[in-house]
């Protein structure tokens, strides 16, 4: 009797270990499946999120790399801005140097009376002229010529520091003209500097 | 005009920015003036009236240290010019022109006069390009064209700036591959805001194909009546003589307004709204008039002025005025801003007025058109559920106005909101807006074709 009921004890429990044994089996396969399932998922948003930096970073790469060639080449540039500058200095420098030597010009004594001329119309009223002690002779003679041309006198008065040319002012000094070739030069030096710039094949 | 560099010595006033000079027969209105100080400091100015022996001169730089003894004015027998050549790109000058970045003077192709010359209307060609900015809401449903003038209405301490440099790196005409020239005029603002607008161009490798006009809050408020006009020049060389697209920003233009009001109180003019002279439109017009295109020429200039509204108050007389002359408006909401959401377009108070000639088959898409304005309509419907969310509380809502509620939400988190230095295609733009549209039930829908949604809709099925 004893002995029956051993059998039928083993076999309940070679059942319920059976049970378990194939709960725990479907248990751990069905976990293995959702452990693939979520590998599975897990692997494409981590492969996203990999061409996601992987793309940022190219993309600050590039903008790096965009920057690095655009303000290379503005330093260039402003390199060469600055050789031009100085050559065309360097121009300005010798013009200004021969000028002296061609005050022998007989274009010379027409161009300061144009200078005169210009100078008085724009005063028209008694006038003091004012240039270098070099130009006084040929000013004087200019001054001669034309007085009858002005019903106001013309004066010549102090000596100036300046190149060439001559300074006109109203006699009460309100009304002035640097007629200079000083200023002239100054300013004609925007137009001048492009057709020198040229010269460098700029 | 009189013989050039005529100066006279009698100033007998000086009157706030005015300098007002005695004995002078031959000058010309506008011509162009040097004053020279005792102590040999030259500083510009032009004519502002002439008559009965004396000229009304404005004094760019202001006329604090001048006195009436030993102050000359030279008068240079022409208006105002600036060098122009392609040598501007990639250079930084004052709000008159004159170089501040440390190098020479450029090099002149021509000079030109600041005014500029007004378009023949008859040659004006009407702008249709679509320009992609990078940025939803505007390439959305602001759409900006080249050679159009779309200001930027916005507040003190809102991200203007920022919208308009990230427009500025990244604005590009489709199919093209063109990138714009940057014309950059800032009158009267903060240095910090100019830098940042100058690390922005140099970051993005933008500076090379930028120009930059700096008048800064601290310099003379009267150089800003010049700043634009300056930039305007350098934009019309590009765009007209070189062919090529510019787009010119001018900020603040309210700081421009203000010295205009400046020099009008001090000529002794009738004011006319909040002080501002009686011709401020006609001013105003001068400037934004200089936008555009021109048949046969390849160039163009787009121009977004941006001013800050005094108080926010969008009645005021600057934005009222401009938003006659210009083609729309992009309106920035302090709502929005305080809500962290960048850009803070107030979309339902903004308009591109030249959006429908820009977009559509053939040029963007075909649903475009109808997609913004199916924006528009839920938007705005959002904003009168949310009201109404407030007084009688969500559970007073029936189902549909619950989807409008989360509409207006996922509207301003996807499509409005964005970083700065994201540049969204307009396939993109179109994607997102689509996304937040799919969010409404189809039949809500009314502004778009059938196929449009058959193809787009996505929470069809």
């Amino acid at each position: 009797m004893a002995h029956d009921h051993d059998k039928v004890l083993e076999s309940i429990v070679g059942k319920v270990v059976s049970q378990v044994e194939s709960d725990l089996i479907s248990q751990i396969e069905s976990s293995y499946a959702q452990s693939l399932d979520r590998l599975r998922a897990s692997r494409a948003s981590v492969e996203s999120e990999y061409n996601r930096i992987v793309e940022a970073a190219s993309k600050q790469a590039e903008n790096l790399k965009r920057q690095i060639v655009e303000s290379s080449r503005l330093a260039v540039r402003n390199k060469q801005l600055l050789l031009i500058e100085e050559a065309v200095n360097d121009v300005f420098k010798h013009a200004i140097a021969r000028i002296d030597s061609i005050r022998a010009d007989e274009r010379y004594e027409s161009m300061m009376r144009r200078l005169v001329e210009n100078a008085l119309d724009a005063i028209g009223t008694d006038a003091v002229l004012e240039c270098n002690d070099s130009d006084r002779d040929v000013v004087d003679r200019i001054v001669l010529e034309l007085q009858h041309k002005y019903n106001f006198s013309i004066e010549i008065g102090n000596s100036i520091d300046c190149l060439g040319g001559i300074r006109a002012r109203s006699k009460d000094g309100s009304i002035i003209l640097d007629n200079t070739l000083d200023s002239r030069i100054e300013r004609m030096k925007p137009i001048l500097k492009k057709d020198i710039a040229r010269l460098f094949m700029v | 005009m009189v013989e050039v560099g005529v100066e006279y010595t009698k100033v007998s006033e000086i009157r706030g920015p005015l300098l007002i000079v005695e004995g002078v027969s031959k000058a010309s209105f506008d011509e162009l003036v040097e004053i020279e100080t005792m102590d040999g400091i030259k500083r510009l100015g032009k004519v502002l009236e002439v008559g009965q022996g004396k000229a009304v001169i404005q004094v760019f730089e202001g006329t604090t240290g001048l006195s009436v003894k030993g102050t000359r004015a030279r008068f240079l027998g022409k208006t105002m010019e600036v060098p122009v050549s392609q040598e501007l790109l990639g250079r930084i000058f004052d709000g008159l022109g004159r170089p501040i970045d440390g190098l020479p003077e450029p090099i002149a192709e021509d000079f030109r006069d600041v005014n500029g010359a007004p378009i023949n209307p008859e040659r004006r060609e009407y702008p249709r390009d679509f320009i992609q900015t990078g940025v939803s809401v505007i390439d959305g449903m602001l759409t900006l064209v080249r050679g159009q003038k779309l200001p930027i209405f916005s507040g003190s301490g809102m991200p203007h700036n920022i919208l308009a440099a990230q427009i500025a790196r990244q604005a590009t005409v489709v199919g093209s591959g063109e990138e714009f020239a940057v014309v950059f005029a800032a009158i009267g603002v903060q240095y910090s805001e100019a830098q940042y607008f100058k690390r922005s161009l140099e970051e993005s490798g933008a500076l090379r194909r930028s120009t930059l006009f700096l008048n800064l809050a601290d310099d003379p408020a009267i150089e800003r009546i010049i700043t634009p006009r300056v930039a305007l020049t350098v934009a019309e060389y590009l765009a007209f003589d070189l062919n090529m697209h510019v787009l010119v920003i001018l900020t603040d233009m309210t700081n421009y307004a203000e010295a205009l009001r400046e020099i009008s109180a001090a000529r002794e003019e009738v004011p006319g709204r909040k002080g501002y002279p009686g011709y401020l439109y006609t001013d105003l017009a001068t400037i934004y008039e200089r936008a555009g295109r021109i048949k046969n020429v390849k160039g163009s200039i787009t121009q977004m002025p941006i001013l800050s509204m005094p108080a926010d108050d969008i009645t005021h007389p600057i934005p009222d005025l401009t938003g006659y002359i210009t083609e729309g408006q992009i309106v920035l909401s302090r709502d929005l801003f305080r809500r962290d959401i960048y850009p803070p377009v107030g979309v339902l108070m903004s308009l591109s007025r030249l959006m429908k000639d820009g977009v559509g088959e053939g040029k963007t898409r075909a649903d475009h058109m109808e997609v913004s304005n199916q924006l528009y309509d839920a938007y705005a419907r959002a904003q009168e559920v949310r009201a109404l969310s407030e007084i009688v509380g969500k559970a007073g809502l029936t189902g549909v106005d619950l989807k409008y509620l989360d509409f207006g939400d996922a509207f301003e988190q996807q499509f409005l909101k964005q970083a700065v230095d994201e540049n969204r295609t307009l396939e993109e733009t179109l994607r997102r807006a689509w996304d937040v549209l799919s969010t409404l039930p189809e039949g809500e829908l009314t502004k778009i074709k059938e196929v449009h949604i058959k193809k787009y809709y996505k929470a069809r099925g």
